[in-house]
């Protein structure tokens, strides 16, 4: 094999991580990776550096990914966000931002939701051990209480966690007395464990090393067109899925037909495929399972050995040269060679991490160049190792250190051979290295010195990789980089033979599927924002595959996210774009938005899930038996009461009918407003304009901004080349989702209503055929709290006068009209009651003693 | 609330590059926590509307470089420059550098921009804040060179050179060692086309001793600007190439081979296999013993038992007098085989299947032994497959003759890939097929008594 014959000049330091001392020199950019010394010696001539592919570009033809699969049927919860578990109050705003786990929060939560667990048990302990049959004394009777009942009663129903529970006075009195004790006793046990459980989670949360690998896996079948996907589905991920899919020349993928189930009996968390010498073989790794399957040509799976791994399996990969050699490691420490004909074969344990000191057990194996070579790698470093030399021994090829100008904190997250692609691999020695900020390439047979560094910059955890054939010969081949929050990146890698492998033109980035929204037909908020959660769904695999019959190169993408969904996208290489001929930006076909649309129905049919717990329930018979004193002549109340007797919501009808009133008037702006006139013309997307005028208004000529010279003089380096500066454009980028706050994102008109009503924006805003659903999804909004604050604070001052009682409004349909008067309001009141009741709850925890 | 904060979480040293990176109990560091950060807080001093905008705006130009959208990017940069006026003071000094970074970027990709452009933004850049000055003289100067612009690179290296800040620091003196060093490779770039001028003149000419005068000069210069670079550890290939071939110009061969032993054999360099490749090409030159030689290619061995030199390494072992270096050379030819990217080199099994013959013929069984020993579980599979030989008949049936050889020596005649190839009905091939059967017969392994 042909070893670069010079390599980029590279300063070697030694040295733990993030050494300040010595200057960075991999602070590139990749235009500097592209940069080639000139050849100007004679016998380098004829090696001539292949020319910059600025215009290298994969472009997707869609933009966003599409569902290729339809939802699976079972509900999916994305489980505990950083919300949940971090200290909700003010922080003082530092530099560097800390996280504080809030445990009082989630104690006093648990002691609300699950009173009956954290309390039980200490009454039951309590009554055994307690002795309070005294002498009976008439006299004391009536001021003892006896503390059976109500140590019984810590067990049964939950007085406490609900202040509108009915409490009675001995209870109260109980938890006066007896709270210190029980709530201190409880919550020194509980606490401990809590803390422990909720930095797990709050580590898990940060980086899910589980999937790495993924979960996901393209077969190829016997056409080029068509291949099979592997993947777990269901809602624990243990059914192992195989799914044909046709990739027709120039259309999208399809399924063919129903998947084949495998049901295991744990979540798998990686799959790995692999043809070797025509033999296709799948691997997947569970926590504590690992199993490998043949796949026939016919695309049959057939079992061929399952191994239990007893402390957890943190990785599996199968060898590109041997069939049927895998390796895996487990969070003891060990590597393991795994052949289903002579079982395993302990080749490294090391309990300790490579370089320094890492809490992780995190360890990953894959293959070299050398089929009986192995990479072993943890947190801190890779190493190689002869599985076949004495244990122990072995040569550090990557060290998270000054070596490879490591930053601090910097950690191993991926670490993959990238030498099996094809038959004729043309970088047969290079291993990628995936840390949080950096990609390192790093050639075995110079070990500790990265050919080739590039800050990915990813906002997840790149836990996949794929390197792709190249699309036509002499092409870069593809690298795909992957982040658990869908985040992908797409790499030119350039470089075989004598030449060192280079970034052949900057990396560019794929759309991710929360960039599908926008293919999503309009929806009511609640399914919005259910549709929105399922497809902010962090990734758990990545499969690739160009097919090579195609005659334009085409790369077929697919995801899996952790709901289960599987979402697919194509890319086309832009093969030599002149500077200036950009093709339009990809817009959704008409059979992409009714893929999703029909995706979205069976998304929506689908149940959603339970809740993990409601609020405690209590009878409302009592309260009933109050009102039914009263005497009540008017509808409303009647209504109400009647409402309460049947258990069900208060409806519209229960309240009676009300004057029906007009259209609600329109704002009226007042003579100098400027605010309603920038909002007009923003609205209208006159901003500029409005802007210019309004600037020639105010800016004299001693107004002008002071800026500082540099600023300016930078800005005009740039300014020649923006020609135009758009202010309007500038400051709300069509195409580009927000990143700073990912709420902006472009949602579909949903203002409170009460806002678009007065205000008759909305209108000119949506267009016409949407304003029909605008308006029966509004008059399909049952009576919360929107609209009653809508009523009580409106939004801005000229809507305030309009907004009285004495006038109502009335949405345009009319079946959830509000009827004039106090009671609407407390109407409205009860029947949110549980929303609003539940809110409460949140706000203040107060613990039952 | 729970005192986790001290436990779980390490606060940083005051380090002002990484403010966006937060580091967990373990030590490492996220930088998406932040963003989680963010989702949470809800009061308490929140970032200033002039922090939020400059990080919008990064964003967007980040963004907009990842989808090669270089016109917005540039519209965006126009706006990010305000970071320069940011109250932060931290804040101000890490942003030359982000600029730096982004608008080079930019500007070397848009369709707009030229040379001139980035001069001139390259110029200003260094002279915000006295910290980038030699970087990104240097990275300018790589740029100039990219584009063929020799002599504004050396002008610009040249100025960084000389050029001072506060106390020498040793990041400093690295700095200018590399930038010199590249100024050095700059003089020999002018001297080795002075080279080929001086091949066309006439040695009597007078035109001759002139240009001979100014290589000389060019030479000493190049040599001093090298030579303090070469000696810190690292890789500089390009350097000691063009080092050495001026050395050797001149004559100075002991300098030569003391640059290339040292940047071989110092510990405390990276193992570099070039390091050793161009030494061994220095001794080749020099027509050095063939027991040096085969010294150096020891190691190189040891290094990268793949390389294409261990051909040559196994003509030279073959060669050589000595017993052991003949047991070398069939290890040597074995190791090159191990490697997946050396399974189709035709060349290496043709040298192992005469090799082969040749050692068994001088008795010498035990050598093949040993090191058929460690192989014969996985080399069936790897070389000797039925898979193998029927892809290697259909693409190359030279290669698949000579590896039918080695595996029926090694493995039989009744190994899967020497009978698919014995059974083969070629014309062209009949003879030779039958030749390999023969010495097969003769000299195989598993039954060495038939």
């Amino acid at each position: 094999m042909d070893f670069p014959s010079s390599l980029r000049p590279t300063l070697f330091v030694t040295g733990p991580l993030g050494l300040s001392n010595v200057p960075d020199m991999s602070f590139m950019c990749s235009w500097r990776d592209a940069l080639t010394l000139p050849e100007s010696l004679p016998e380098n001539s004829k090696n001539e550096a292949p020319p910059l592919a600025t215009g290298l570009l994969w472009e997707p033809e869609t933009p966003g990914p599409l569902p290729l699969l339809p939802p699976g049927p079972d509900p999916w919860d994305p489980g505990v966000t950083a919300q949940d578990l971090l200290f909700r109050g003010a922080f003082p705003f530092r530099r560097k931002p800390q996280a504080v786990l809030d445990v009082t929060e989630q104690l006093s939560r648990f002691l609300w939701d699950h009173g009956d667990i954290a309390f039980a048990p200490l009454g039951k302990l309590m009554l055994e051990n307690f002795k309070l049959e005294g002498a009976r004394s008439r006299s004391k009777k009536k001021t003892v209480v006896s503390v059976k009942s109500l140590l019984q009663d810590l067990g049964g129903h939950q007085p406490w966690g609900c202040p509108w529970a009915f409490l009675s006075y001995r209870q109260r009195r109980f938890s006066i007395v007896g709270g210190p004790v029980l709530g201190k006793s409880v919550a020194s046990l509980l606490g401990e464990l809590l803390h422990e459980e909720l930095a797990m989670r709050w580590e898990q949360l940060l980086l899910d090393d589980a999937f790495t690998g993924g979960a996901l896996a393209w077969v190829p079948g016997g056409t080029p067109q068509v291949g099979q996907l592997v993947y777990p589905a269901g809602g624990a991920l243990d059914t192992l899925c195989f799914q044909e899919v046709s990739l027709p020349p120039g259309g999208d993928p399809q399924a063919l037909g129903d998947p084949g189930h495998i049901q295991l009996r744990g979540p798998v968390r990686q799959v790995v495929t692999r043809t070797v010498q025509g033999e296709s073989l799948l691997a997947v790794r569970s926590d504590y399972h690992c199993a490998l399957w043949k796949v026939s040509k016919q695309g049959r799976a057939a079992p061929l050995q399952v191994l239990q791994v007893g402390k957890g399996a943190t990785g599996i990969s199968l060898s590109p040269h041997l069939p049927g050699e895998l390796a895996v490691c487990s969070r003891s420490g060990a590597v393991c060679l795994w052949t289903p004909q002579d079982g395993l074969q302990q080749v490294y344990k090391d309990p300790e991490t490579l370089v320094f000191c890492d809490p992780s057990p995190w360890r990953w194996a894959d293959f070299t160049a050398h089929p009986r070579v192995l990479t072993v790698g943890d947190r801190t470093g890779v190493k190689i190792i002869d599985t076949q030399g004495p244990p122990g021994c072995g040569l550090l090829l990557f060290r998270g250190g000054a070596e490879a100008a490591c930053r601090q904190g910097e950690r191993v997250l991926l670490s993959q051979y990238l030498g099996e692609c094809g038959a004729e691999p043309r970088l047969p020695t290079l291993q990628l290295i995936c840390t949080q900020f950096s990609l390192y390439l790093v050639d075995e047979r110079l070990p500790l010195v990265p050919m080739l560094k590039w800050d990915h910059d990813l906002p997840s955890a790149p836990l996949w990789a794929q390197l792709l054939p190249p699309p036509c010969p002499g092409y870069p081949q593809p690298l795909l980089l992957g982040g658990q929050g869908g985040h992908l990146q797409l790499l030119h890698l350039a470089g075989e033979g004598a030449s060192a492998p280079r970034l052949a033109g900057p990396p560019q980035s794929l759309p991710s599927s929360s960039d599908s929204l926008s293919a999503f037909p309009l929806l009511e908020p609640k399914s919005q924002w259910r549709l929105q959660e399922r497809l902010k769904a962090p990734t758990i695999g990545l499969a690739a595959t160009i097919p090579s019959s195609a005659s334009k190169p085409v790369l077929s993408l697919f995801q899996l996210s952790a709901a289960g969904d599987v979402f697919h996208q194509h890319l086309h290489l832009q093969a030599d774009p002149g500077p200036h001929s950009r093709a339009p930006a990809a817009s959704w076909t008409p059979q992409a938005t009714a893929c999703c649309s029909r995706w979205l129905k069976a998304l929506l049919d689908v149940p959603p899930t339970p809740p993990v717990w409601a609020a405690p329930t209590f009878s409302h018979r009592r309260l009933l038996g109050c009102m039914e004193q009263r005497k009540v002549e008017q509808k409303g109340p009647e209504g109400l009461r009647a409402a309460m007797a049947a258990g069900r919501l208060l409806r519209q009808k229960d309240l009676g009918s009300l004057p029906s009133a007009g259209p609600p008037p329109a704002p009226e702006p007042g003579p100098e407003d400027e605010l309603s006139a920038r909002l007009e013309a923003a609205w209208e997307g006159r901003m500029a304009a409005w802007w210019e005028r309004q600037q020639g208004r105010s800016s004299g000529p001693g107004r002008q901004p002071k800026r500082r010279k540099r600023r300016t003089q930078l800005s005009s380096t740039f300014s020649s080349l923006s020609g135009r500066l758009d202010l309007s454009d500038a400051t709300s980028p069509p195409h580009s989702p927000d990143r700073a706050s990912p709420e902006a994102r472009p949602r579909p008109p949903v203002t409170p209503p009460s806002q678009e009503l007065t205000q008759e924006l909305w209108a000119r805003g949506v267009p016409s055929e949407r304003q029909q659903t605008l308006r029966d999804y509004m008059a399909r909004l049952p009576l919360q709290e929107d609209t009653p604050r809508g009523v009580c604070s409106p939004l801005s001052g000229t809507s305030s006068s309009r907004a009285t009682p004495s006038r109502p409004q009335t949405l345009q349909d009319g079946t959830a009209e509000l009827p004039p008067g106090r009671n609407t309001r407390r109407g409205a009141a009860v029947s949110s009651s549980q929303t609003s009741r539940q809110q409460v709850l949140r706000k203040k925890p107060r613990m039952g003693f | 609330m729970s005192d986790f904060s001290e436990e779980l979480i390490r606060s940083k040293t005051e380090d002002d590059q990484e403010e966006s990176c937060v580091f967990s109990g373990t030590g490492m560091s996220f930088p998406w926590l932040q963003k989680y950060i963010g989702t949470v807080a809800t009061g308490g001093k929140k970032e200033k509307d002039f922090a939020q905008t400059t990080n919008a705006c990064l964003s967007f130009i980040q963004e907009a470089l990842l989808k090669h959208r270089w016109q917005k990017a540039a519209e965006f940069m126009h706006s990010y420059f305000q970071i320069l006026e940011d109250s932060d003071s931290h804040k101000r000094q890490a942003a030359p550098e982000i600029i730096w970074k982004l608008g080079s970027e930019i500007l070397f990709y848009h369709p707009k921009s030229n040379v001139e452009t980035f001069n001139t933004f390259a110029d200003r850049m260094k002279n915000i804040g006295v910290m980038n000055y030699l970087k990104i003289s240097l990275q300018h100067a790589l740029y100039l060179l990219h584009h063929g612009m020799l002599e504004d690179a050396n002008r610009n290296l040249s100025h960084a050179e000389t050029w001072r800040y506060g106390e020498k620091s040793s990041s400093q003196e690295v700095l200018i060692n590399l930038i010199q060093a590249y100024k050095g490779l700059l003089q020999y770039y002018t001297w080795s086309k002075k080279k080929m001028e001086l091949s066309t003149l006439d040695e009597d000419d007078y035109a001759y001793n002139t240009a001979s005068q100014n290589m000389l000069n060019h030479s000493w210069k190049t040599s001093v600007n090298l030579c303090a670079l070469i000696q810190t550890p690292g890789v500089w290939d390009p350097f000691v190439k063009s080092y050495v071939e001026m050395l050797e110009f001149y004559g100075d061969q002991d300098g030569a081979r003391e640059v290339l032993t040292n940047y071989a054999y110092d510990e405390k360099f990276p193992s570099n296999p070039n390091a050793h490749i161009y030494l061994y090409n220095f001794l080749k030159r020099e027509k050095a013993p063939r027991e040096k030689l085969i010294s150096v290619l020891k190691i190189l061995y040891q290094i990268v038992p793949s390389h294409k030199l261990m051909l040559e390494f196994h003509r030279l072992l073959r060669k050589s007098e000595k017993e052991d270096h003949h047991k070398l050379g069939l290890e040597v030819l074995f190791g090159v085989l191990d490697f997946a990217g050396c399974t189709k080199n035709i060349t290496a099994w043709k040298y192992l299947g005469k090799y082969l013959r040749q050692t068994l013929v001088g008795n010498h069984l035990a050598w093949v032994q040993e090191e058929w020993n460690s192989r014969k579980n996985w080399w069936p599979s790897f070389h000797f497959s039925s898979f193998w030989a029927k892809s290697d008949w259909k693409e190359d049936k030279a290669l698949a003759c000579e590896k039918a050889l080695v595996a029926g020596i090694l493995l039989g005649k009744g190994c899967r890939y020497f009978r698919f190839i014995s059974k083969q009905d070629d014309q062209v091939l009949r003879k030779k097929i039958k030749r390999i059967k023969k010495s097969v017969k003769k000299h195989s392994i598993v039954n060495p008594g038939l």
